[in-house]
């Protein structure tokens, strides 16, 4: 049971770190950015070509890769989405393009490393420390803490400066933040450029955890859309408490019933949570429009 | 000379498929990804009800069409209280769910080992084993069904779905009872589907999971917004073009485990491509815009 807990907890951490990077998305530009996913697939990917390939020591290699994948990031949001956005494409559209972006990005990684799994774990495997009664590897204890940190340093950033302000604005009407003078592109890249380096951190994390395949980013992107949903689209405490408890849902289950239902646990879950409660946790109520 | 009837008969399946998705998300503006779940509902129908019960094969098609009719009634339930980007979201939620079904329930559907077997179609006393045979079979159904999409969206009752596609207050208001047309709508649709499905199973004789994927559901959406939304001519030609085009691959001479993914990325960029330059498609008149 507290293995359990424990296991859920950590899948919980990094499904809450994807949500926080869709939701600081999500929350700026108000549509559903699905390529998230290939970015996060990206992170670790390119993680494993330095550190395994190159041979550059995993001190250099991890931070090179969370700025690629951030560049990455960025040029998805200033080659596809602001073109679209200059056209006034409704949320739809811009949905659409990143679902092809999405397809295109995972085969593209799925035809320069190949579909089978690879690792960046280095050291044999590790027994790993008794926390109270609940078998936690290095890693795992690593995952929770950089979790945490981030999600703090996150929610100082957009809770207490200038930047985090100009960025609800823009995510409270694009329109009008432009008239009083706020670089609204600029603001929207700040957000694709934090929200793919979060998606790079947990991916990194994730991998030397349990590896990585090309099709990763799929299943991380739902699970923090699903965290994302439950905690309250737009909330960072939100996507926090949305992930733990989606991952504790999830491991209670898979101990009752199995883990080849994982997924549809999940899912479950979503759309229990779409049909009672849209808004999610700590969500305000949203008027039918904005629905 | 087989290779090319082959290709023919899946233009015509797929041609069921997108002119079913289009009346959903072309006409009634209710973006899906669930439609390779549904065409997957009816594939397992018509199968299990071929093999189980040797069902005769148009016994097997309507019983196909009429549960996947009543299943697609859980994915347009969401519809009723979410709209646009959430709405997607359930669907990409009910797709999930059911290929966890397809691919666990192992006592029912085999789970990955698919149900192998599945009888060629007799119908009056005729075995369809030939796939000249086969190609007037699917050919003929792929007809009716877009003489049926087409009847139905030239009616008033198309009408209807226009206008909630446009703005689904403003034909609540002229009384329309939104919520039934949409339950309507996504029946039908799904019923189509699933008649694919059945066409499919019986064609290949043999089903897994594997074909009822969300990525197959991006792939028929792709069809219909390359090929137009809301334009049944439209849906056609873009069945033609995403399924002949990745043959075309071959001829170049592509090995095949590159060609997988080159095909995938061709239809991925595709979308991005057309929403960015071309969001109405190529013979559309709906451009998911803003309401």
């Amino acid at each position: 049971m507290g293995q359990v807990l424990a296991n859920g907890l950590i899948a919980g951490s990094a499904y809450a770190l994807v949500a926080l990077g869709f939701a600081v998305i999500y929350g700026t530009t108000r549509f559903f950015h699905v390529a998230h996913g290939a970015i996060y697939t990206a992170g670790a990917y390119i993680t494993y070509a330095l550190a395994v390939l190159c041979r550059i020591p995993l001190g250099v290699a991890i931070p090179a890769a969370v700025i690629l994948s951030c560049v990455l990031g960025l040029l998805t949001e200033t080659v596809i989405y602001r073109p679209l956005r200059r056209k006034y494409a409704a949320a739809l559209v811009l949905l659409i393009a990143s679902l092809g972006l999405y397809v295109v990005l995972q085969n593209a990684i799925s035809l320069v490393f190949g579909d089978d799994i690879k690792s960046i774990r280095s050291a044999s495997v590790q027994e790993g420390f008794n926390v109270l009664g609940a078998r936690i590897t290095l890693v795992q204890l690593v995952t929770l803490g950089v979790a945490a940190a981030l999600f703090v340093a996150t929610g100082l950033l957009l809770g207490r400066t200038r930047l985090g302000k100009a960025l609800r604005a823009v995510a409270s009407d694009l329109e009008l933040a432009r008239v009083t003078g706020i670089d609204t592109d600029r603001s929207i890249l700040f957000a694709f450029g934090l929200g793919s380096a979060l998606a790079a951190v947990a991916a990194i994390l994730v991998s030397f955890d349990v590896d990585m395949t090309p099709t990763m980013g799929m299943n991380a992107l739902l699970m923090g859309v699903v965290a994302t949903i439950i905690g309250g689209i737009g909330s960072i405490p939100g996507a926090a408490v949305g992930g733990l408890l989606l991952g504790v849902a999830q491991h209670l289950g898979v101990w009752k019933i199995g883990s080849q239902w994982q997924d549809t646990i999940a899912f479950a879950v979503l759309l229990a949570f779409l049909l009672v409660r849209p808004q999610g946790i700590f969500g305000r109520k949203l008027r039918k429009a904005e629905i | 000379m087989d290779y090319l009837l082959h290709v023919l008969i899946l233009i015509a399946i797929y041609s069921i498929l997108s002119v079913s998705l289009n009346l959903i998300s072309g006409y009634a503006g209710l973006l899906s990804v669930a439609h390779a779940a549904l065409f997957g509902v009816g594939a397992y129908i018509a199968a299990l009800l071929a093999l189980h019960f040797h069902a005769n094969f148009l016994v097997g098609i309507l019983c196909a069409a009429i549960g996947a009719g009543l299943i697609s009634l859980v994915v347009a339930a969401p519809s009723l209280r979410i709209h646009d980007d959430y709405f997607v979201l359930a669907t990409f939620a009910f797709q999930v769910i059911a290929f966890g079904v397809m691919n666990n329930w192992i006592g029912l559907t085999g789970g990955p080992m698919g149900l192998p077997g599945i009888p060629q179609p007799t119908i009056f006393g005729v075995v369809i084993s030939s796939h000249a045979q086969f190609l007037v079979l699917a050919a003929g159904f792929a007809v009716i069904a877009a003489l049926l999409v087409r009847r139905l969206v030239r009616s008033p009752f198309g009408r209807v779905l226009k206008a909630i596609r446009e703005d689904e207050v403003f034909a609540q208001s002229l009384g329309k009872n939104v919520m039934l047309y949409k339950l309507q709508v996504f029946a039908i649709g799904g019923g189509l589907a699933a008649v694919a499905g059945a066409l499919y199973a019986h064609y290949i004789t043999f089903i897994d999971p594997s074909s009822f994927t969300v990525t197959e559901s991006i792939f028929i959406l792709a069809m219909v917004i390359v090929g137009g939304s809301g334009s049944i001519a439209g849906s056609v030609v873009g069945a033609v073009l995403l399924v002949s085009l990745p043959e075309a691959l071959r001829f170049v001479g592509m090995p095949s485990s590159v060609a997988a993914n080159v095909r995938q990325m061709l239809y991925g960029g595709l979308l991005v491509v057309f929403m960015m330059f071309r969001p109405q498609g190529i013979l559309g008149e709906f451009a998911f815009h803003r309401k």
